[in-house]
């Protein structure tokens, strides 16, 4: 009996490798190798913690896409508002790091910077879904993706210039989270930084995914992007999981924001470039497909990691984009999208 | 008197489609709702499970006014609609979306009586429980939906069309299903196309045409009155 399941899951693992999500999946583990050997273990740092990243945003992007139907272009600002959290509450604490570098609070300030953006961000998303996504699905669900898209879009206008009106247009960064010497890991030297950011992203992703796999109201979460209808006959209530829905996805873009603070400084347009890559991530893995958008994310880093290393720092948004326009002729529904229908369908 | 519907007028945006429509069922009874394509059927289950919101009218559940109210809300009160499309989350197990049928049901104990009185019910669901809900055949997709209708424990189960785009066999198993639960007592309100199975089956009928509701009574007079059988029957 157990002989059996096994030589069924080898099957089923022999099949995943032939399909066409399996096979990319491993085209970009082995090109990873291949580019790290190549080029020096930065280089799978970068993809790393880039790729971690991404997949924080991306999977914010990918829940709204396909539980509120929404296709998001104001998630960047969510990302802003996240580093923008993170630098006032950081600032001061790090006041006083500098004053007694023995405080406690050199170990636990960031984490508390990172919490604090993340409460932020879930507020900023569910005040936009009652006050803005809610009004607009009340009044009438006609042409429901277009309209709502549009209205991202002036959200995303409003926000990136409230920011400029109320906390100017000039930079606002942080040196660094952590001080101290990087981490060698077999000679490649890591800051703290950018290893916490990776732990902080890989801890994210799990607990979401436990999240969505295993409990009540995440079983609700995706009962709801499946079927509308199903989920409220089942008594599932949509406005509550709408508002849940956002406040996670932005929450998770806020995170991902502060706890890059010490790359990308808080500026009006800083959301801009993770939104872009977030949406060539969900448009790869398929539109609403979380798990989907995990595995893109650390795909659209390497490439994106690539481009740098061999073309120049200047090409790393048009290689990117000529895949994505690749992908939009022969596969619109996204490698990992086989199964999933196509949100203008719904 | 369980379910009640008074002068209930409903439709999609600026198209009414029920007029006036008034019935109800009792505690127990086995109820169904014939009568030709686009007459109303679904749109009258649909409005009563909460899914549309009524124009005028009023629906009494348990004397209590449900009429309008979401559908979430109406679940929760005790009615379990099994729509024609089914709505089954296709990309979960049937065993998960059993368990989502059991949403509203917070007792751990509760909800495994009722996931092994459903299993018992569909054996067939027993030995799909692990397959994907958008991955079986059309005959348990139904099975399917009904199961997870019933994991509510539900007062009321409405049911659209069990038999749509079923093989006769299938069909005959559904129905047979539905039987078993209206000798447990379970109260059943259907909406059919096949008419002679369906008033054969059913304690009692309202014949639907043109969003009004024509005729009604025993299921049995009504197999035999001579406007539904020049309607439906073409006899």
């Amino acid at each position: 009996m157990v002989e059996q399941a096994e030589k069924h899951f080898w099957e089923r693992a022999l099949k995943w490798c032939r399909s066409l999500a399996g096979a990319t999946v491993i085209a970009t583990i082995v090109i990873a190798l291949i580019v790290t050997v190549d080029r020096g273990g930065y280089v799978l740092v970068n993809t790393i913690v880039t790729g971690g990243m991404t997949a924080l945003v991306a999977m914010g992007l990918a829940l709204t896409l396909g539980v509120l139907n929404i296709p998001m272009f104001a998630h960047g600002e969510y990302f802003m508002i996240g580093s923008l959290t993170a630098y006032y509450v950081f600032t001061p604490i790090k006041g006083i790091i500098d004053a007694n570098p023995e405080s406690i609070l050199a170990l636990f300030g960031p984490l508390i910077t990172i919490v604090a953006a993340m409460i932020v961000g879930a507020v900023a998303g569910v005040v936009s879904e009652v006050l803005v996504f809610r009004q607009l699905r009340q009044r009438s669900r006609e042409n429901w993706v277009m309209n709502s898209f549009l209205l991202t879009v002036g959200l995303s206008v409003l926000m990136i210039n409230a920011h400029q009106l109320f906390f100017g247009a000039d930079f606002k960064g942080i040196t660094g989270y952590f001080s101290g010497m990087p981490i060698n890991i077999m000679d490649v030297y890591i800051s703290r930084d950018r290893a916490i950011a990776f732990v902080l992203a890989a801890v994210v992703v799990t607990a979401f995914w436990l999240f969505m796999t295993y409990t009540r109201t995440g079983r609700a979460i995706r009962a709801v992007s499946q079927d509308e209808t199903g989920a409220l006959i089942v008594g599932i209530g949509l406005n509550g999981i709408m508002m849940l829905t956002m406040a996670l996805s932005c929450s998770l873009a806020a995170i991902a924001g502060a706890s890059l603070l010490f790359m990308y400084p808080a500026y009006p347009s800083v959301g801009l470039e993770p939104l872009y890559m977030a949406w060539f991530v969900v448009i790869l893995s398929g539109l609403g497909n979380v798990l989907g958008a995990v595995m893109g994310a650390f795909m659209v880093a390497l490439l994106k990691v690539m481009t740098v290393e061999y073309i120049g720092s200047g090409w790393d948004f048009v290689v990117p984009s000529a895949l994505i326009i690749v992908i939009l002729i022969f596969r619109p529904s996204g490698i990992f999208g086989s199964e999933v229908r196509g949100v203008l369908d719904k | 008197m369980l379910l009640e519907v008074n002068n209930l007028n409903a439709g999609y945006g600026f198209l009414q489609i029920l007029r006036d429509v008034s019935l109800n069922v009792d505690q127990g009874e086995y109820v169904c709702l014939v009568g030709p394509n686009g007459a109303g059927k679904s749109t009258t289950l649909k409005t009563i499970a909460g899914l549309l919101a009524p124009m005028s009218g009023e629906i009494l559940f348990k004397g209590e006014p449900i009429g309008g109210l979401p559908g979430n809300k109406v679940a929760r009160m005790g009615i379990s609609f099994v729509s024609e499309e089914m709505n089954l989350f296709v990309n979960m197990t049937v065993n998960e979306n059993l368990a989502m049928g059991a949403y509203t049901i917070n007792d751990k104990q509760k909800q495994k009586a009722r996931l092994d009185f459903v299993y018992d019910l569909f054996p067939r669901l027993v030995e799909r429980r692990n397959q994907l809900a958008g991955t079986m055949s059309g005959g348990e997709r139904k099975m399917l939906a009904i199961g997870r209708g019933l994991m509510s424990d539900p007062t009321l189960l409405l049911v659209d069309e069990p038999s749509f785009g079923l093989a006769p066999l299938l069909t005959e198993n559904v129905f047979n299903s539905l039987d078993v639960l209206v000798k447990q007592g379970m109260t059943i309100m259907l909406v059919e196309q096949n008419v002679t199975k369906t008033l054969a089956v059913t304690d009692r009928g309202y014949v639907l045409e043109n969003g009004r509701i024509e005729l009604e009574g025993r299921s049995d007079d009504l197999a035999t009155n001579a406007h539904v059988r020049k309607v439906f029957l073409g006899v």
